[in-house]
């Protein structure tokens, strides 16, 4: 029988958070393709992705990593005995860099990351420049921005940022309180879908997709939603994308995303003048759900040039 | 010492070298030790307990896999006539069990009347002689009377994978446990998703690399109530001994409530499902994963497990539940049906038992040279779940129809240790040199049990268990309140037996009926 390789991992960070890595595809694979998810999302927002490049694992083409960020899926938070452990993404920057250290020592690499997942490469950017050209060979950035994500009282980012930080930590504090309030709206609902739709989707989202959204972030904490909120809005990576200039880089944003508006993307585009910005339309924040094809697309072209990388040096 | 038991020349034809005794019980678990105790207190001294191992304990000397303890509390699993006050939890694990039941045969002087590597490699009645040949591995043995208390949960099952033979790595059954084989840093698989499963994922997972938990139906799970049990209600059991009595009360009848759901009203298993279900969305949030350990079938159907860690373990960062099915192991993966191969240092088999084909049954010949396992090919049958039709002078305990996934196994093995008793007694009031049971009486028993398991949870409940025979019988359980069963075994059912006494010629029970 054709078989295709698979494990599952616990990164170990240096503060004690364990990030559940699933590795697909051979150890022997010419690149690894590792995948970072959003805010209050799992890696299970990159199902479709994987679903359209399987055929390519089981041919040992690439070796794929999804991974959960710390307090998401089924990643823990810091062990107990570091409470002072940072809540930022530069933190998930760190994060990203002990997953390849520990499932990736050596080979090429291409990164891709939705939202906060993108930030968190902007991140390992600018903490650990020399990776990259090196050892990490091609970014998708999908989604994303790197700062300023609250400056725009009118955007849905905005909005939420001016919530008071009292009232945050209040619902942190009565978290137990909120999860159960959760559960009287949950995902089946069709209001719940109304509003993740309206928020996250854009026109051609089909109800299947909304609600297979919803249920990872139904499945997300309180205690996420609330800590990563003021990391969201601290990120400010604008000045620091020199190391992106050495890769190949392709930028994705939705025309009705109302999260991360086009005009990050753009921002991020002007920052990386060779990168190739694609802006899709109908679509919203939840592009890897919403257009996975067109992902893949630029994953496969960004893996393609990673070998030839390889092949010239 | 134990002078009286040295054993004779091991030649299978040795038998005038076979050590004659009254009584032989197989087996030193709960049912053989309570058994060998019974004959002890009322002054019989002319038995021996024949035990395979280097030590008694049964079920709980052998299974030491870490995490291993008892789902009942130790107020109500434990002999009634041996009340621990000093157990450390209320539900004990495994080593404090096996220390209860070696303190327990010290304390009735039943370890002198043990055969330790006394593996029972055939049994034969001879009609004859009015005895039974018992050979075993520590020599030939020539009993009156033969007890099986060789259990049900003895004979680890292996399952029928192929390929598991080429692994090239270490491969245990829970049962089987190999301490000296360290776990951590290994990429382990565990094969299973039952009673013992459950116990030992959450005490490997946090050392192994990763565990990947192989399973084929996922199990009802309900929160345990377990604590450690306070240094002065330990010293309140020691000085009023019938508070702990009260205690063990208030479980069994706590635990007998739950038949109702289970055997007679499947409606009163709502709420246990609803618990269930809530502990299952409080401890796993991925919906992928919870769909997966959420069973298709009633609850109870198969054993009702109970676990705070389980559902945490399963759901931690290095762990997989793996729902495909595996199609065939190679030296160091797992494949499973769905073309997927995941790297494999260490097989940990968690599959059971075999319960419904009682390895023991093969090697236990009656009256016609038919071992017990060919006449019980159609499925299990006896009477009273104790005695069977053409096998005179020979009692099961643990055999068929006596098991219960509700409540402690202890208090069965108690009525059947004393129905058993009574019919010895009566062997000697009587004068009897033989006593078999009949046909009818067997028959009578097979449909009351078949009558009494018509629309419990267990036939119809929408699952495939061990409870089951392959003929989707009910041949393990006891499918009614537990007192029932005591009730119905309080005394021997003399007028289901045919007794010869001694001396007179033998005649076939048929027609002496």
């Amino acid at each position: 029988m054709h078989t295709v390789w698979r494990r599952v991992a616990a990164v170990r960070t240096p503060d004690g958070a364990q990030l559940h890595a699933v590795v697909d595809g051979s150890e022997d694979a010419p690149v690894t393709l590792v995948l970072a998810h959003g805010w209050t999302l799992a890696q299970a927002a990159w199902d479709d992705v994987a679903d359209l490049l399987a055929p390519r694992i089981a041919d040992g083409e690439l070796r794929l990593i999804r991974y959960d960020q710390r307090g998401h899926g089924r990643s823990t938070w810091p062990s107990p005995t570091h409470p002072d452990a940072e809540i930022s993404i530069d933190q998930l920057g760190a994060d990203l860099a002990s997953l390849l250290d520990q499932l990736v020592p050596t080979g090429p690499v291409v990164l891709g990351g939705h939202s906060m997942g993108g930030m968190t490469i902007m991140c390992l950017a600018a903490a650990r420049p020399e990776l990259f050209g090196d050892r990490v060979r091609g970014v998708a950035l999908v989604s994303t921005s790197a700062g300023d994500l609250t400056s725009d009282p009118r955007s849905a980012a905005g909005r939420m940022a001016a919530l008071k930080p009292g009232v945050l930590n209040a619902a942190l504090a009565g978290a137990v309180l909120v999860e159960k309030l959760r559960t009287l709206l949950p995902p089946s609902h069709p209001r719940h879908r109304r509003m993740v739709r309206e928020l996250l989707y854009g026109a051609d989202a089909s109800d299947a997709m909304v609600l297979a959204g919803a249920e990872i972030m139904h499945a997300s904490t309180v205690r996420a939603f609330i800590t990563f909120m003021p990391a969201l809005d601290e990120h400010d990576k604008r000045e620091n994308l020199s190391a992106l200039t050495r890769v190949p880089v392709e930028i994705f944003v939705g025309d009705e995303d109302k999260l991360t508006p086009p005009r990050h993307s753009r921002q991020l585009a002007d920052a990386l003048p060779d990168a190739q910005l694609h802006q899709v339309e109908r679509t919203g924040h939840m592009l890897p759900q919403e257009r996975p094809q067109l992902l893949v697309d630029a994953l496969l072209r960004l893996l393609e040039a990673a070998l030839d990388d390889r092949a010239a040096a | 010492m134990t002078s009286t038991l040295e054993t004779p020349a091991a030649s299978p034809d040795a038998s005038p070298d076979a050590r004659e005794v009254r009584v032989a019980i197989i087996g030193s678990g709960f049912a053989g030790l309570g058994m060998a105790i019974a004959l002890r207190r009322r002054g019989e001294t002319d038995f021996v307990v024949l035990e395979r191992a280097g030590d008694v304990g049964g079920t709980w000397r052998d299974n030491t896999y870490p995490g291993a303890a008892c789902d009942v509390q130790s107020n109500l699993y434990s002999f009634s006539f041996a009340p621990n006050p000093r157990w450390g939890r209320s539900y004990s694990e495994q080593p404090e069990i096996q220390a209860y039941l070696r303190a327990t045969a010290d304390r009735f002087d039943v370890r002198r009347h043990c055969v330790f590597g006394a593996d029972v490699t055939s049994a034969r009645w001879d009609d004859a002689a009015r005895r039974w040949h018992v050979t075993t591995t520590a020599g030939e043995f020539r009993a009156r009377v033969l007890i099986s208390a060789a259990g049900a949960l003895a004979d680890p099952a292996r399952p029928d994978i192929p390929g598991l033979d080429t692994f090239a790595g270490t491969v245990m059954h829970s049962a089987r446990w190999e301490h000296a084989h360290d776990l951590s840093g290994k990429r382990v698989a565990v094969i299973g998703t039952g009673a013992s499963a459950i116990q030992v994922v959450p005490a490997i997972q946090p050392i192994v690399d990763s565990i990947t938990v192989y399973q084929r139906t996922p199990a009802w799970v309900v929160p345990r109530t377990d604590h450690p049990v306070k240094p002065w209600t330990r010293r309140l059991y020691t000085y009023v001994p019938g508070l702990q009595r009260g205690i063990r009360a208030f479980l069994y009848l706590f635990r007998e409530f739950l038949v109702i759901g289970l055997a007679k009203n499947r409606r009163f298993l709502r709420p246990v499902a609803k618990l269930a279900r809530t502990h299952l969305h409080r401890q796993v949030r991925d919906p992928k994963l919870r769909k997966a350990l959420t069973p298709d079938y009633t609850i109870g159907c198969k054993r009702i497990l109970i676990s705070n860690d389980y559902f945490p373990a399963v759901a931690a960062p290095n762990a997989e539940l793996v729902t495909a099915g595996i199609a065939e192991v190679r030296p160091h993966s797992v494949v499973t049906r769905d073309g997927v191969e995941r790297p494999t240092d260490t097989i940990v088999l968690a599959t059971g038992f075999s319960v419904t084909d009682l390895p023991i049954a093969k090697r236990i010949r009656g009256r016609e040279g038919r071992s017990l396992a060919d006449v019980w090919s159609d499925g299990m049958v006896s009477n009273r779940s104790a005695a069977v039709a053409g096998f005179p002078n020979l009692f099961l305990l643990v055999g068929p129809n006596v098991g219960v996934g509700h409540t402690s196994m202890v208090y069965m093995i108690e009525s059947q240790v004393a129905y058993v008793d009574d019919a010895l007694r009566t062997m000697d009031a009587e004068g009897l040199d033989v006593l078999e049971t009949t046909p009818a009486a067997q028959e009578a028993w097979r449909s009351l049990v078949a009558e009494k398991s018509k629309g419990t949870v267990w036939l119809a409940g929408g699952c495939a268990s061990w409870y089951l025979d392959r003929h989707g019988h009910n041949t393990t359980l006891w499918p009614d309140f537990t007192f029932r069963f005591r009730r119905l075994t309080r005394k021997l059912d003399r007028e289901n037996y045919v007794g010869v006494p001694a001396g007179a010629p033998a005649s076939r029970p048929e027609v002496a009926a």
